[in-house]
């Protein structure tokens, strides 16, 4: 491998910059994420992030399979959270047409969209203390996250490929008893996040590998276009559910965790983490009025098979558990969108490792992909 | 061990007796070897597996005999079995060298582990030295494995075993040094000797400064085993594998029969030091008798340090390798120094020890278990209640648990 | 003096945290385990307990299909070919091929939707690893069928009568939400079977 340039210490010794290959097959870089680490021992100079390997041209894709058929091709966009992608494309594709979702599709799509934040942030923070040696606390992340699965999986028949949502609302009304089982998951899951929190959020070799780490303070996170918990976590208080409210995100009552520095600055990595263990508690709050307001009706509007979306461009945000999810649909009012753009919170994410690795350590570098929960998938799209 | 050959070789003398002392360390170190070390280290693996899988909510491997018990053979087995790959570019000889130098490095410290008061291979005058020498021998097949293998994550791995290993040397020896000097000995038997059956007659209970020795000695000893939290060695999440990434079949099996097997040489070593040894009451002067019961008591705590020690590596994140090196110099010595420094004002101050004190530190330590137990009851209370089975569709139908 | 309160402080805090993680991964020993070992130790196959709404591999009735074609258009990867001619003698449509690619089915589910009888459904098997691609296409015409013409009056053919009223059922309770009024918060597009649960509703 090429030598980049020639370190030298204090005494003038010439030492060569070790280039270091991490992924695309690496233990810790979620899904195949491939790192090119210029590392002077244990000390990075650099991570430059390699993005591609999962590229699967879903923007490309939309433009062949119609309004409709695109539906099950927006749960590979993030598979660790289809329901928020799902979400995006039937708003972009309502926006466009003026379809008006009936409230119980609504109050349907805010359930399955919050329980699947929770299933990612689950996964986001268990594989977080995969990443830094903790073992345990994964698996019991995964365990909540299978429980909910199964919820979902009765909501919509699949566990991670959701194609729950319609153009025009909701594919299934919830069924029957699903509230009531919701309801007693949740009561089972309050305490389950407190005590994964004990044990390993406020573990205390868990938050010095975290604590001081990688900071972003709020202007770099803008400057950079970091969004989601990412955001929050460097003390940007904005989020797409509350500041450009959705969907019926209005009528809930919920705070929006924000990174404070804790345990050491504001915008380190611990505070990223944190910010997802809060928003998971948030989004049970949201559940919960959900659950108990859900109003009678429809769940989907009548949306003809052959959609066909009136000449115009739309611009749809919404808060997907990875951050502000923009969807850029331009229709040209055939029965094909003419152009679809998904601009994801892990690229952007992806984009600022580079900056943040610098001097860094090599074990850092795992705690910085993991805090900002970046999914492969996601990147490349 | 001569004792006990004693009464087995009846009233031989001369050569005859000197050839039956070397039959029966030779003997013995057989079985040891043989029979107890190398099985150990797999059923070591099995056990962790097991006692992950429970603390993880999952059942673990359970399907090739009793409880999945005989699964470590077939590991084993399947291991011996594999290709044995050697990379073009390695370094050949010093490659295929490297685990043997770690097997001899952690066999090697068997021959000053005490089993019972007579069973031991060899008691040397200087046996905690020994131990302490030896096992530095593991360093440098670690680090002949991490450079031969012309891998850069290799070469990352070996360095941070070296650096972790020599630095934790420190507090390790400095922590061993209050039961040295409690026993007035460096033999392992004479160390054990010094204690008593009793909890409290334990060097560990002698006063706060030796319950610190005990605490330094046993993570330091973590570290020098390369177990989690300070498994940065092997790292998986940071360095693959570390040291061991280009191993593959026997080769890679090795290193970790090696370390796992360390997990034995470290409960011994803490039980020995600290937690009485073999000692158990006087119940009988039947010399096979008495060295059962101090077989099964030796080796109970022992095999209670290595539950410890799995135990912890489930519930611990890993530290970074700067954080390794502050807490050893930082943190640690310091610790050991004011541990070994208090232990020697204490034998000063009282030459013949203080009852009182052994009592008030015994009770310390069994206030924090009972405060322990309160605190799994509080977890386990805190818990809701889910019928798992309850959320799945099939309910009515019943999956199995 | 700060420095050795934040010294004291580093040391009395890791050794609670991991103090109260010990203790959290010890309560464990006292629970159950929540894995169950697939396949072979289950007391009920893994498919028996899934959801009636599970989109497993696609099955096609042919005794019900009306060879309407809304399935294969419905299909985002055109994984359905169905191949129809029009009997002039008798008027009758004649479905000459239908078949599913399941190594390129990503079920999603889209099919089923607009069928008007319920012929392509779902059903809860998942185990379909095979050994070639070729074994993955199911072809459910072996020989050219007469489509199914729905009857202005219910249907009496006692052969077909059951088929169908699986096909109608499976539509209630999966593919049309939108034809049922919704009433009640628990309201459930399951009323087949209420007592035991959308699993028991097979």
């Amino acid at each position: 491998m090429s030598v980049e340039l020639e370190v030298h210490d204090s005494q003038g010794l010439a030492t060569e910059e070790m280039t270091l290959n991490m992924g695309p097959q690496h233990p810790s870089t979620h899904g195949v994420l491939r790192f090119i680490v210029k590392a002077d021992g244990e000390v990075m100079r650099r991570a430059i992030p390699d993005i591609g390997y999962l590229h699967r041209s879903i923007e490309k894709i939309a433009e062949k399979v119609g309004w409709h058929g695109f539906m099950p091709y927006t749960d590979r966009v993030d598979y660790v959270a289809a329901m928020a992608c799902n979400q995006g494309w039937a708003m972009a594709a309502e926006r466009l047409a003026d379809i008006e979702v009936p409230r119980r599709g609504e109050y349907c799509r805010v359930i399955a969209a919050e329980l699947s934040r929770i299933c990612s942030h689950l996964l986001g923070v268990g594989a977080m203390g995969m990443d830094l040696g903790a073992i345990t606390p994964f698996t019991h992340a995964i365990r909540e996250r299978e429980m909910i699965m199964d919820l979902i999986e009765e909501l919509c028949g699949a566990r991670l490929t959701f194609n729950y949502m319609r153009i025009g609302g909701v594919a299934w009304d919830l069924p029957h008893g699903y509230v009531e089982k919701v309801s007693h998951y949740l009561d089972h899951f309050e305490p389950v996040i407190e005590e994964f929190n004990q044990l390993l959020g406020l573990n205390r070799i868990y938050v010095k590998r975290l604590a001081d780490v990688a900071t972003v303070d709020a202007d770099m996170a803008i400057a950079w276009g970091l969004v989601g918990p990412n955001l929050r976590g460097s003390g940007v208080d904005f989020d797409v559910r509350r500041d450009i409210p959705y969907s019926v995100y209005e009528d809930f009552d919920f705070d929006v965790p924000v990174g404070s520095g804790e345990m050491g600055t504001t915008g380190d990595c611990w505070d990223r983490y944190i910010v997802r263990i809060r928003e998971m508690d948030e989004s049970m709050r949201i559940l919960r009025q959900a659950l108990a307001g859900i109003p009678e009706g429809p769940v989907i509007a009548r949306v003809p098979r052959n959609f066909k979306p009136p000449v115009g461009d739309v611009h749809v945000k919404i808060e997907a558990p990875r951050g502000e999810q923009s969807w850029y649909v331009s229709s040209d009012g055939s029965e094909y969108p003419h152009r679809v753009h998904i601009r994801t919170g892990s690229f952007t994410a992806m984009g600022i490792i580079d900056r943040l690795s610098r001097g860094l350590m090599i074990a850092d570098l795992v705690a910085v992909i993991a805090s900002m929960d970046i999914v492969a998938p996601e990147v490349d799209r | 061990m001569q004792a006990f050959l004693d009464t087995l070789l009846g009233d031989a003398a001369g050569l005859e007796r000197q050839l039956g002392y070397l039959a029966g360390m030779v003997v013995f170190g057989a079985v040891v070897v043989f029979g107890f070390v190398l099985p150990f280290a797999g059923i070591v693996t099995w056990a962790e597996r097991r006692i992950w899988a429970r603390i993880q909510s999952r059942v673990g491997p359970n399907r090739v005999g009793p409880f999945g018990f005989l699964q470590w053979l077939a590991d084993g087995v399947k291991n011996i079995l594999k290709e044995d790959i050697i990379p073009t570019v390695a370094d050949r000889p010093l490659f295929r060298f490297a685990p043997y130098v770690v097997m001899v490095g952690f066999v090697g410290a068997f021959v000053c582990v005490p089993f019972s008061g007579d069973l031991i291979i060899a008691d040397l005058n200087i046996g905690i030295l020994y131990i302490t020498a030896v096992t530095s021998l593991v360093v440098v097949g670690i680090l002949m494995a991490g450079w031969s293998s012309n891998n850069r994550w290799s070469l990352l791995g070996g360095i941070r075993a070296a650096t972790q290993i020599i630095s934790y040397e420190i507090p390790a020896s400095l922590a061993i040094f209050p039961a040295v000097l409690l026993s007035g000995t460096l033999s392992m038997q004479g160390i054990i000797g010094e204690q008593g059956a009793a909890p409290w007659q334990w060097h560990m209970f002698h006063s706060p400064f030796t319950l610190l020795g005990f605490g330094l000695f046993f993570t330091a000893a973590l570290a020098e085993g390369n177990r989690t939290p300070f498994d940065l060695a092997e790292a998986e999440s940071e360095l693959v594998a570390g040291f061991a990434t280009e191993y593959s079949g026997m080769r890679s099996t090795l290193f970790f029969m090696a370390e796992w097997g360390n997990l034995y040489v470290i409960g011994a070593l803490v039980t020995t030091l600290y937690l009485g040894g073999w000692q158990v009451p006087q119940f009988t002067y039947n010399p096979v008798l008495m060295n059962l019961a101090q077989v099964g008591v030796f080796m109970g705590k022992s095999l209670a340090c290595v539950f410890f020690m799995i135990w912890l590596r489930a519930t611990l994140p890993r530290v970074r390798v700067d954080q390794l090196m502050a807490m050893c110099w930082k943190y640690m010595v310091p610790l050991a120094m004011l541990s070994v420094l208090g232990t020697a004002t204490m034998m000063v101050a009282l030459p013949n020890g203080s009852h009182t004190l052994r009592m008030a530190t015994f009770a310390v330590v069994v206030g924090v278990v009972i405060r322990f137990a309160f605190k799994v009851r509080f977890h386990l209370k805190r818990a809701r209640k889910l019928d798992y089975t309850s959320l799945s569709p099939g309910a009515s139908q019943g999956l199995s648990s | 003096m700060s420095a050795v309160t934040s010294w004291l402080q580093n040391v009395t805090t890791s050794c609670s945290t991991v103090f109260e993680g010990l203790s959290i991964t010890f309560s464990h020993f006292f629970r159950k385990p929540y894995t169950v070992e697939y396949p072979d130790r289950m007391e009920t196959r893994v498919q028996d307990t899934l959801p009636f709404r599970y989109r497993g591999m696609l099955e096609v009735d042919l005794e019900i299909c009306t060879g309407c074609l809304a399935c294969e258009r419905a299909c985002p990867i055109e994984c359905i070919v169905i191949d129809t001619t029009k009997d002039k003698a008798t008027r009758q449509l004649i479905i000459n091929r239908f078949d599913i690619d399941l190594a390129k089915c990503m079920y999603c589910g889209l099919c089923s939707e607009p069928c008007p009888t319920g012929s392509i459904h779902h059903t809860r098997e998942f185990e379909g690893s095979d050994y070639s691609l070729e074994s993955m296409m199911r072809r459910y015409v072996k020989f050219p069928v007469a489509a199914y013409k729905p009857k202005k009056t219910a249907e009496d053919d006692p052969e077909i009568m059951p088929v169908l009223e699986r096909g109608m059922r499976y539509l209630d309770e999966y593919a049309q939400p939108e034809a049922k009024p919704a009433s009640g918060t628990t309201s459930s597009s399951d009323t087949a079977d209420p007592g035991s649960g959308p699993g028991g509703a097979a």
